[in-house]
């Protein structure tokens, strides 16, 4: 530590941390003694009552509904002055560093790199991933499918996880949880609509890669696996959308199962098996409700990632099929 | 390896920045698309239909539109083939079709001509058209 050893900018540093804090503190007991006035008058006139009035309750849950009033200022206080306090501090701490040192100022960013780097040493990977060559060739439009397929399987995990934080796979609650999702979260219908044009698009995007791959011949050797884990990835994609259709547990949703899961019933042999695995029991109910939302937002991510991780290793490995 | 290496260094970009870019570009644009369709859904929502009910079955009970192809055809499996069930059998058809395509690359493995190539356009617009008229026909009917 050769701030230790500089007893001057240690001061300089010290000082600049003091004086932030001494501010912090002093505006929070401002805020503080401020509340605590208005309790104490809230309580002079209120003397029985359990509840805070209306007016006084902190209301943790209304920045869904819309009442977020003084919820996100704190956050913009403290960024504002927070940011010039750490702009004070470094600035301090950078001419101390320039004066004492004698040295050009070396920025935090590559401190940073250069920190990380002389542990992990991952700079020749990065730069050999970067430097990775792209043939020509696969400039095309055509070539993009595969990617725009990935990255909205990424939007469909964001949605998703946003879409997760207020459904409830319960056949009780599940319709009323959609319903307030789109009537009273906030963005919560621009969340959902864009959770279902992207599933939508992703098995559209899907099949086109696959239709492009086929075409192009580009599964032929060496490439047989990078078909088969993209054909697989193609399943998990149906099976997203088939676990995905039940959850909004409406008319729709409900036939669609009952009728999906019929296919499958009539398998020979193993047909009942798949039946009564899908539907947990010989009827569409709110148990197949969970196991569909177990499958969805569970088993296929998981199984998706990790075939999607495979399938990239796989491209990176074989490089892009040359076309005829 | 090494002797390709020029020729490979001439017709190719480096993946950073130049491919990068490309891929940046794209993202951008797919996710400004979604976006643009989210706000459209704060206007147009998804909506809902009425609550699940086993006893009310609608008239037409479909499934989701990618399986409208599969489902409108197995509206015309006969009731009884080869002496099994009918849709028994399709099911079975449908999962040596699905066989088929997973395990395509060890059935076809030729190396790849002109003529080859021809064959699997045509075939990959014959399958697009009849999926596409299909899938409309499962969604009028």
């Amino acid at each position: 530590m050769t701030l230790f050893k500089q007893p001057l900018k240690l001061t300089l540093v010290l000082a600049g941390v003091v004086l932030l804090l001494a501010v912090a503190v002093a505006a929070h007991g401002a805020s503080a003694s401020a509340a605590g006035l208005q309790n104490a008058s809230a309580a002079q006139n209120l003397v029985s009552v359990e509840l805070p009035p209306p007016n006084q309750d902190d209301c943790l849950h209304c920045h869904i509904g819309g009442e977020n009033k003084n919820l996100w200022t704190p956050l913009a206080r403290w960024t504002v002055f927070g940011t010039f306090g750490l702009a004070f501090v470094f600035g301090v701490y950078r001419s101390a560093s320039v004066w004492t040192q004698r040295k050009a100022w070396k920025p935090l960013t590559t401190r940073a790199v250069e920190w990380v780097d002389e542990r992990y040493e991952l700079s020749p990977v990065l730069s050999k991933l970067a430097a990775k060559p792209v043939p020509r060739f696969a400039m095309k439009w055509w070539y993009c499918l595969g990617g725009i397929t990935a990255f909205l399987f990424v939007v469909q995990g964001l949605t998703g996880i946003m879409l997760a934080f207020y459904y409830k796979p319960t056949a009780a609650e599940a319709y009323t949880s959609i319903q307030y999702i789109e009537n009273e979260v906030r963005f919560g219908a621009a969340i959902r609509m864009i959770h279902h044009w992207a599933a939508n698009g992703m098995i559209v995007m899907c099949l086109a890669h696959m239709l492009r791959v086929f075409i192009m011949g580009a599964y032929k050797k060496p490439r047989e696996l990078n078909w088969v884990s993209g054909v697989l990835l193609l399943f998990l994609t149906l099976l997203f959308g088939f676990t995905g259709y039940l959850l909004p547990w409406d008319q729709r949703a409900y036939w669609a199962t009952t009728v999906g899961t019929d296919i499958g019933g009539a398998l020979p042999a193993i047909g009942n098996l798949i039946l009564i695995f899908l539907r947990v029991g010989w009827d569409v109910s709110g148990a197949t409700l969970g196991r569909f939302y177990g499958l969805h937002i569970i088993v296929t991510p998981i199984l998706t990632l990790g075939f999607m991780l495979a399938h990239f290793l796989m491209i990176r490995k074989l490089g892009i099929a040359r076309p005829l | 390896m090494t002797t390709t290496l020029p020729e490979e260094k001439k017709d190719s970009v480096p993946f950073y920045p130049d491919h990068f870019r490309t891929e940046f570009y794209v993202v951008v644009g797919i996710g400004v698309l979604a976006l643009v369709i989210g706000g459209l859904g704060m206007f147009f929502p998804v909506g809902l239909q009425p609550p699940a009910d086993p006893l009310d079955t609608p008239l037409h009970v479909k499934p989701e539109w990618y399986f409208l192809a599969l489902y409108q055809m197995l509206k015309f499996v006969p009731s009884s083939i080869l002496g099994m069930e009918g849709p028994m059998f399709a099911v079975v058809m449908m999962v040596v079709a699905v066989l088929a395509v997973v395990l395509w690359p060890f059935l076809d493995r030729k190396p790849d001509n002109k003529n080859a190539m021809r064959i699997r356009i045509v075939l990959s617009i014959v399958a697009v058209i009849l999926a596409i008229a299909l899938t409309i026909w499962g969604e009028v009917s």
